[in-house]
């Protein structure tokens, strides 16, 4: 075999392959490794929403034995009230992405 | 649209479409690629060219137009081909082109003459030979996707010829 035989064949370009069932994969690939954040973080805050709602929960008993309604005491469960809204809004808004 | 543009789409803003475009204008080169490397093995071949162009879309923020971005994808097709490599040790693993494909009976040299002597040869030897001559690359492109200095890839180049003008001459 020649030098220029063989330069010949080493130069045939490589057979050319269908990129419709790659790309496909491909971009499953994609969106799954893109969804990943936003589904991570939506476990992050139902985690840490399921600890406030607890809280609430602790608070509420806590409070319910005394029964004393004065200003301060509803600062609390309002505060904690408006964390869940805001972390079922934020986690809602993550699961929709 | 030219490739440049996609590019730059896909770098500054993660454009998934441009991506989707660079990949099927690249993939049928990279699996060529691949396929030579793990010896016509098409699954090995296919999963580890899926894995390079997804490892290339987490990384794309870091493509600097340094080199071509076609040498980009072959240095992360060649990497993850030595990552596997190493870990299931494809060197041990028969040629697929040795059971599947018959070889012509006839003096003429085939295709798959061509590979079966691919096969025999060491991956850098093969990737050197498959990018500086069915690919097209530069020398120095070869090497900048090899990662591996241009002296060595000029005496991967030689030995690999020398190897397959062996292997084909007893063939032909």
């Amino acid at each position: 075999m020649t030098e220029q035989e063989l330069d010949a064949m080493l130069k045939q370009p490589l057979p050319e392959r269908d990129a419709r069932e790659f790309s496909v994969t491909l971009m499953e690939a994609i969106a799954q490794f893109e969804a990943r954040t936003p589904r991570i973080l939506a476990w992050l805050m139902l985690g840490i929403l399921s600890l406030v709602i607890a809280a609430a929960c602790a608070f509420v008993a806590k409070v319910a034995g005394r029964a004393d309604f004065g200003a301060q005491s509803l600062a609390v469960p309002c505060a904690l009230i408006l964390l869940t809204l805001i972390l079922s809004f934020a986690a809602l808004q993550s699961v929709r992405e | 649209v030219d490739e440049n543009v996609l590019v730059a789409q896909a770098v500054a803003s993660r454009d998934v479409a441009a991506y989707s475009a660079l990949a099927r204008l690249h993939q049928s080169k990279v699996r060529g690629l691949l396929l030579r490397l793990t010896r016509g093995n098409h699954t090995t071949a296919d999963d580890l060219a899926q894995e390079t162009f997804l490892e290339a879309w987490r990384g794309i923020g870091k493509f600097r137009g340094e080199s071509s971005f076609a040498t980009w994808l072959y240095r992360i097709a060649y990497s993850r081909f030595l990552m596997q490599a190493r870990k299931r040790r494809l060197d041990d693993q028969p040629a697929e082109w040795d059971a599947t494909s018959p070889s012509g009976e006839d003096a003429t040299l085939t295709r798959v003459d061509l590979e079966r002597a691919f096969a025999k040869l060491l991956p850098a030897e093969s990737a050197a030979l498959t990018l500086c001559f069915a690919l097209g690359l530069s020398n120095s492109e070869a090497a900048q996707a090899l990662q591996i200095p241009l002296g060595t890839l000029k005496s991967h180049v030689l030995r690999g010829r020398e190897k397959l003008k062996e292997i084909l001459g007893e063939r032909s």
